[in-house]
């Protein structure tokens, strides 16, 4: 089975299918996945400033990362089984957008980052409040942090607007747009 | 000169990088101004961070709430010229400006005040639902205009 036949497949279960259609389910999961974008992606905005120095100066490292820990894990397990929701209904549209195969590299990568920095970093954080300074290994972790983090994001909006070469039919975002301003004049 | 405005002339309209780009600075500056409050709302639900008071929270987080807020409603006025009677006439956009409107009040009066002072877990509590509810209100309304 090919790649693009899984796709079809996928997409063409009746769960995914009766998903796709639904004037009502799938605009609620998309506006779940942004929420827990806004709510628990905002977290994790937010201990990376931290560990740069930037921000919540008053907040220790280790409050701000073991204290938020539990909502970021439930806020990524919330995204991700949206974005799967989301992501199996179109699977056959998805499944060969270059932005949608970094959008799910770079989720990879979020994977190692936490391995990578679990020891120096995430599960060290009472010796970073320690530190007279925060040290240049935990600002690279938040650096990488929030270069996959952005990445993310964009990537999964510019899936929208991306059209597979040669298809006629399914109008990427900017078309569909365009055409609404154009006709509406 | 505003009359004759044609939104065919918008850039946003015409570079193909422009408009999702924009959508990626509102959604991660939403990130920002909500998961900041989102935090202070944590702390008075009892429900994380609970070795700084919410007064402390919401000193620490203030300056990165109004950074967000400012950018998300430039980069949201912005995308707004894109089309603007559409929006207008919205009854999905229409509720997300009415929500926004009262959750900036509500988060430098009532949602403030309550952090900043002891309030009986009860009050916070409810003051910290209220609150979450109307940013993922708005969130949800902005989502389903591109729906409806």
């Amino acid at each position: 089975m090919s790649l693009a036949e899984f796709s079809q497949w996928v997409q063409g279960l009746d769960f995914f299918t009766s998903l796709r259609e639904s004037a009502l389910a799938y605009p609620i999961i998309m506006s779940l996945h942004l929420s827990s974008i806004a709510v628990f992606g905002g977290l994790i905005l937010m201990t990376d400033l931290r560990l740069l120095g930037l921000a919540m100066p008053n907040t220790p490292v280790s409050d701000m990362i073991a204290q938020t820990r539990i909502w970021k894990r439930i806020g990524f397990v919330v995204m991700v089984m949206c974005g799967v929701l989301l992501a199996g209904a179109k699977l056959d549209k998805y499944y060969d957008n270059p932005y949608f195969q970094l959008k799910l590299l770079f989720l990879m990568l979020v994977g190692v980052h936490a391995l990578v920095f679990h020891r120096s970093v995430y599960g060290n954080a009472a010796e970073l409040d320690r530190a007279p300074a925060i040290p240049p290994i935990a600002k690279t972790a938040a650096c990488l942090s929030l270069v996959l983090w952005i990445g993310i994001l964009s990537f999964g909006r510019w899936i929208a607007y991306y059209e597979r070469p040669g298809q006629v039919g399914s109008a990427p975002a900017t078309t569909q747009r365009l055409s609404r301003v154009l006709l509406t004049r | 000169m505003l009359l004759a405005y044609d939104p065919a002339t918008n850039p946003l309209n015409n570079n193909e990088w422009a408009f999702p780009l924009f959508e990626c600075i509102h959604i991660a500056a939403f990130a920002m101004s909500v998961g900041t409050i989102a935090i202070v709302d944590l702390r008075l639900l009892g429900l994380g961070v609970r070795h700084q008071t919410a007064a402390q929270l919401v000193k620490d987080t203030m300056l990165w709430t109004l950074a967000g807020l400012i950018i998300v409603i430039t980069s949201g006025l912005v995308i707004f010229t894109s089309d603007p009677l559409r929006y207008y006439y919205s009854p999905a956009f229409r509720l997300k400006i009415i929500c926004l409107l009262i959750a900036i009040i509500y988060n430098y009066t009532i949602h403030r005040q309550v952090a900043l002072s002891k309030s009986p877990p009860l009050v916070s509590m409810l003051v910290a639902a209220v609150s979450l509810l109307l940013w993922v209100t708005i969130v949800f309304a902005g989502l389903f205009y591109a729906f409806t």
